[in-house]
């Protein structure tokens, strides 16, 4: 390797391997640490005491482990669907931004996998979910939504996390020659796989990687939709829609679309990326949310046509949401996933940070609204007398949604600690590129 | 630079993946067998008992039908345990002043029921009734084994639920005739199936196999 090729990298590579690592990271650590015991506190006391510490009841047998799910699962989605398609496209954008999509999609599936686990009420039988030869000789419902969940996140945990690791390999492979204690040369050389660089090995990473990024393509795309039939398959009028799946596929590449914008501006002020992900990606970045966002507030537009057409009971039910005792949550999400991102039509805006760090946590913000929204807000009118009582999350889900995101804040702060948050060898491959045309 | 793994590193590496593969896979096989296995299930293990009653002497030797203890057998849920009036109306008489009876002695002037353990504890929620097993041909000896040949009562079939269903999914090899409900030793049917039972329960299986059949 040329040592120009070095140095186009260097400032990437040396963010893993300093030793230390500044006074914020560690009070963010510790925060989302605490965040993360809070977790643990609330999984531990679901488990012994049970779901009846949630505030879900009939008819509200889905609240915030629905809600959070259905969140968690749209930003891993859109993340790594935005990865993927990047990867195939070979699009410059990549550079800068693949590696922590794929990252913030595998670490939005590990807070999504926590709640359909824990809503089970009985945690510790999870894997009934699975068909294997039991002695009790009774396979698992496949018509159950508690299946589909299994193999949803399983399907999920399992591509994300090859799209990042079969990404990364070359780049441990850097961090091991350029580690300067030997310890740590040996773990980056375990991860690394042995890496050599060889023209084989290159042809046989290219081949890996890009065949992931393909399965991502259709699996992404079932997964959610499955996600989005767990809502259709029900009788509840609001949910029986076949509009469902294009909602969240939508909703949800929006979602993860914003995420990736907030984490990389985050990324480019606060370890000074700006040579790797420039203003031009940024830009490009902003124009990409904006353009989901604009797609969202079609897909909102839709649903109230999608009502019009639709029988009585369908159209009460819409009405509900949008007038209802959960109005609030309906327009909030409107406001917040749809109005607000109308800032990135001004360049001022797409490339300001706080602009940036403001849009995305809107939209995530807003599209958490709408997921509550729809399981709530559907659920709400119940045509018993009986009852008219309202869903409010109690103390122990508030906590564990927390947690959720303390458990994100961490994982993500610790993959900036000890790995390249920017594709080196995208970004030497590219430099090379420029240079040799 | 000195090289950071030896040449042998790569071999090891692999041979660990392989390693990793075969030990979770046996693992599988591992957790496969035990979860089938008698042991796992306390097959043929005793449980302690007050009294050290004997089945091979009681229903074995002496011939006492098993009505005669566990009397609410054909009627109810239960089979039922005997009370110590029951053991006592042979034991006011026989072995009066053995030292192992002493319990039932205390118990039957006492007014207080024996406390047997069970052997064949169902969990809670699987709900089980002896009455409708017994009156439609589902001998004791099917699910019971030969009690007639135990010292110390034990559990000869795992009670798993997917034991439960087998039968349940196809009961006619395992019915008797209701006369050969109580004996022992009995070899139901040989290989030629009744036609009208089979006709019967080619329906009924479907019921049988309803999980709030068992699960209410």
């Amino acid at each position: 390797m040329s040592s120009e090729a070095i140095a186009v990298t260097t400032p990437v590579a040396e963010v893993p391997l300093s030793r230390r690592f500044g006074r914020v990271w560690w009070c963010a650590l510790v925060v989302s640490g605490g965040l993360v015991l809070l977790l643990g506190y609330t999984l531990v006391s679901v488990t012994i005491l049970g779901v009846g510490i949630w505030g879900v009841n009939i008819p509200f047998v889905w609240g915030f482990d629905l809600i959070n799910y259905a969140w968690w699962i749209g930003i891993a989605n859109g993340a790594s669907l935005f990865a993927a398609i990047l990867v195939l496209r070979r699009h410059d954008l990549r550079t800068a931004v693949n590696r922590f999509a794929e990252g913030v999609a595998f670490f939005a599936v590990i807070c999504a996998g926590i709640f359909p686990i824990f809503h089970l009420g009985r945690p510790w039988l999870f894997y009934w979910t699975f068909p294997y030869p039991a002695t009790f000789e009774v396979w698992p419902q496949f018509r159950s939504t508690l299946t589909w969940d299994f193999w949803a996140i399983s399907t999920h945990a399992i591509v994300t996390s090859l799209l990042w690791y079969v990404g990364l390999i070359p780049d441990l492979a850097t961090l091991r020659d350029r580690a300067r204690r030997k310890s740590v040369q040996r773990i980056y050389g375990i991860f690394a796989l042995g890496w050599r660089g060889s023209v084989r090995h290159w042809a046989y990473h290219q081949r890996a990687y890009r065949l992931v990024a393909i399965l991502v393509l259709p699996l992404i795309l079932i997964m959610q939709s499955t996600v989005a039939f767990e809502f259709a398959v029900t009788l509840v009028p609001d949910w029986h829609e076949t509009r469902q799946p294009l909602h969240f596929v939508a909703t949800g590449l929006a979602q993860g679309l914003s995420i990736v914008l907030l984490v990389a501006v985050l990324l480019r002020s606060g370890l000074r990326l700006g040579r790797y992900i420039d203003e031009e990606d940024i830009d490009l970045l902003g124009k990409l949310v904006l353009a989901s966002a604009i797609v969202s507030g079609y897909l909102f537009l839709d649903e109230v046509i999608a009502a019009l057409l639709a029988e009585r009971m369908a159209q009460e039910a819409m009405l509900n949401r949008m007038t209802g005792d959960y109005a609030g949550l309906y327009w909030t999400a409107i406001v917040y996933s749809v109005l607000i991102p109308q800032l990135l039509w001004f360049k001022a805006a797409r490339n300001s940070t706080i602009a940036g760090v403001f849009v995305g946590l809107s939209i995530g913000v807003g599209i958490w609204f709408d997921r509550f929204s729809i399981i709530v807000g559907g659920l709400q009118t119940d045509y018993l007398p009986s009852i008219s009582r309202n869903y409010q999350p109690t103390l122990a889900e508030t906590g564990l949604f927390l947690g959720t995101i303390g458990l994100f804040a961490a994982l993500l702060l610790l993959f900036v600690r000890f790995l390249p948050v920017v594709s080196m060898f995208e970004t030497r491959h590219d430099e090379h590129l420029e240079k040799s045309s | 630079m000195a090289q950071l793994f030896s040449p042998a590193a790569a071999t090891l590496f692999r041979v660990a993946i392989v390693l990793a593969c075969l030990g979770i896979l046996s693992g599988a096989a591992l957790a496969y067998v035990w979860a089938r296995s008698g042991s796992t299930w306390n097959v043929g293990k005793p449980a302690p008992q007050p009294v050290p009653f004997r089945h091979d002497l009681h229903s074995g030797s002496l011939g006492i039908d098993c009505r005669y203890c566990h009397s609410t057998v054909e009627r109810a849920a239960d089979a039922g345990m005997p009370s110590a009036q029951t053991c006592m109306t042979c034991h006011s008489q026989v072995w009066v002043g053995a030292s192992v009876l002493e319990p039932i002695r205390s118990s039957f002037l006492l007014g207080q029921p024996i406390e047997w353990a069970s052997v064949h504890r169902l969990p809670d929620y699987a709900y089980f009734n002896h009455a409708v097993h017994v009156t439609k041909g589902v001998a004791c000896e099917t699910c019971h084994g030969r009690v007639d040949r135990m010292s110390k009562t034990v559990k000869t079939q795992t009670m798993s639920m997917g034991w439960c269903l087998d039968c349940h999914r196809d009961p006619v090899p395992q019915l008797r005739p209701q006369d050969a409900v109580f004996t022992m030793g009995y070899e139901p049917h040989g290989k030629n199936l009744p036609d009208d039972l089979r006709e019967f329960y080619r329906e009924a299986s479907r019921r049988l196999t309803s999980c709030n059949t068992c699960h209410r």
